[in-house]
């Protein structure tokens, strides 16, 4: 039965494990008022404690052809799993937000171009793992020639 | 059509009990009669302090005195004594509570700053020259080239826009409101939610945390357009919650209509219209239903408990087919509107908003 039981967890763990990733949304996501001022919300998906992942993010900027990189602060909302990202990062130039994530072992990760009226769905890109320099790059020149809708 | 003026029937026509042949009569005659238009403003200020008066105790020592005066008045032989008694112990009564309310509205003279933006708002009778105070039951109006700035106590601040006449209602920590009689407004809050309210004639805008514009006219022809957070936007049992990015109509005898984002299709946004207040038919839901993107699921969301329950399926399968049915939100529950589902389902869809 031990045995039975532990096989169940194990499997439950690895499948939440496996499927460990974020989805964004705009601040009325969340359903905390304290968000409202938020460049957007996002939630952690397919991790069993979503009050212990570790969650760290920065905004990846290129202002005057200068590669600018600001640490976000990324704020916990009352419900687990939910975060708020403020903009702390300059209005000008042109802006992704490259969020990180781990869940016990697994991974997620996150690119979300800013455009001129706020996060752009459309173009973000979720990995379960970190993103790499290379595709943050690729979203940054994308955005900054119009690539991004 | 009212060719006299019609006092009589003003109650009922400010609650929608008339008909609507008589509505459409009164509202003639209240276009043509100056009297019979402020006799209607004078009503909805008093149905909208009753709506409002706090429940006062009366103080244990007046009960007691009244039984005690009741007691005499039987005892007494002389019946004219007992009755002077007994009305002045209501009087005292009365007069108690008065103050009491007074007290409570008043907030020992609590005012809100205001402050001119542009031209000569007013405060009851008194022009601002640049700043001033306003208290509870004081009209700030403004002409069409008057702006003004309140000061909501310390949640938030009231921007006050020309041609605008509004009242401040209520002006304690756990209930700040207004009245909007006619013109616009911009709200900013930042407040935990349900501690600013704004009534119009046919909608009181609930702030759940947000900033909005709100505008409407005399008979409640009115629109409310959110940019932040979010607004419940409540009539007589009706409820739209509006988003940032969305708006919402509001129609007299109506209520609040559907709420729509504002960059949803124009075709959907006049078959909405043409559904919510114009009994719009197959036809025009079914061009809601095309027209819908996954973010005008929220528009769809409000649908489902609007429609004839013959159409709440082809609602619901429209949401279905743009947004996966998260868990706890099954067909049957959703169909019954089940308020938990609902709640749910609104929850999850919101991250599509």
């Amino acid at each position: 039965m031990l045995r039975l039981g532990i096989t169940v967890f194990t499997v439950a763990a690895l499948v939440l494990a496996a499927g460990f990733t974020f989805t964004i949304g705009s601040p009325v996501a969340s359903q905390d008022y304290q968000a409202k001022a938020a460049a957007f919300v996002f939630r952690t998906e397919g991790c069993a404690e979503p009050a212990k992942a570790q969650i760290s993010g920065t905004a990846e900027g290129l202002v005057k052809g200068a590669r600018r990189s600001v640490v976000l602060k990324v704020t916990a909302m009352t419900k687990p799993g939910v975060y708020a990202v403020y903009q702390n990062w300059p209005p000008e130039g042109e802006w992704v937000v490259n969020l990180k994530g781990t869940c016990t072992d697994a991974s997620a990760g996150a690119i979300v171009p800013i455009g001129p009226k706020g996060f752009i769905r459309e173009s973000s890109k979720f990995f379960q793992r970190p993103a790499t320099n290379a595709e943050i790059e690729t979203s940054l020149r994308a955005l900054a020639k119009g690539g991004n809708k | 059509m009212f060719t006299k003026h019609f006092s009589g029937q003003l109650a009922s026509y400010i609650d929608g009990e008339l008909a609507q042949r008589k509505v459409q009569q009164a509202e003639l005659h209240l276009g043509q009669c100056a009297r019979c238009r402020t006799e209607c403003e004078q009503v909805r200020y008093g149905m909208a302090v009753l709506e409002h008066l706090p429940l006062v105790e009366a103080p244990e020592g007046a009960w007691a005195s009244i039984e005690a005066a009741f007691q005499q008045s039987r005892s007494r032989t002389t019946a004219t004594t007992g009755r002077w008694r007994l009305a002045f112990a209501a009087t005292v009564v009365l007069v108690l509570a008065g103050v009491a309310y007074w007290a409570g509205v008043h907030q020992s003279g609590m005012r809100w700053e205001i402050v001119r933006l542009a031209g000569s708002p007013i405060v009851g009778a008194k022009q601002i020259r640049e700043a001033g105070r306003v208290g509870a039951g004081e009209w700030i109006e403004t002409d069409s080239r008057s702006r003004a700035a309140v000061k909501v106590g310390e949640i938030g601040s009231v921007e006050v826009g020309p041609n605008t006449r509004v009242r401040v209602v209520a002006m304690r920590p756990d209930e700040h409101r207004l009245a909007l009689l006619r013109g616009e407004i911009r709200a900013r809050i930042y407040a935990p939610p349900r501690l600013f309210f704004v009534d119009t004639a046919s909608g009181t805008a609930v702030d759940l945390g947000c900033e909005y514009e709100l505008k409407t006219d005399e008979d409640g022809f009115g629109m409310l357009r959110v940019t932040k957070g979010w607004v419940s936007f409540q009539w007589k049992g009706l409820e739209s919650l509006v988003p940032a990015g969305a708006s919402c109509r509001t129609r007299p005898h109506v209520g609040p209509g559907i709420p729509y984002f504002d960059d949803a299709s124009e075709n959907l946004k006049q078959a909405l219209e043409s559904f919510a207040f114009e009994k719009g038919g197959n036809e025009t839901l079914s061009i809601v239903l095309t027209e819908s993107r996954a973010r005008d699921t929220l528009t769809l969301w409000h649908l489902l408990s609007r429609v004839e329950v013959g159409d709440r399926e082809r609602v619901y399968d429209r949401i279905a087919a743009l947004t996966p049915v998260p868990d706890g939100v099954s067909r049957e529950q959703a169909l019954k509107l089940n308020p938990e589902t609902l709640k749910r389902w609104k929850e999850e869809l919101s991250w599509t908003w």
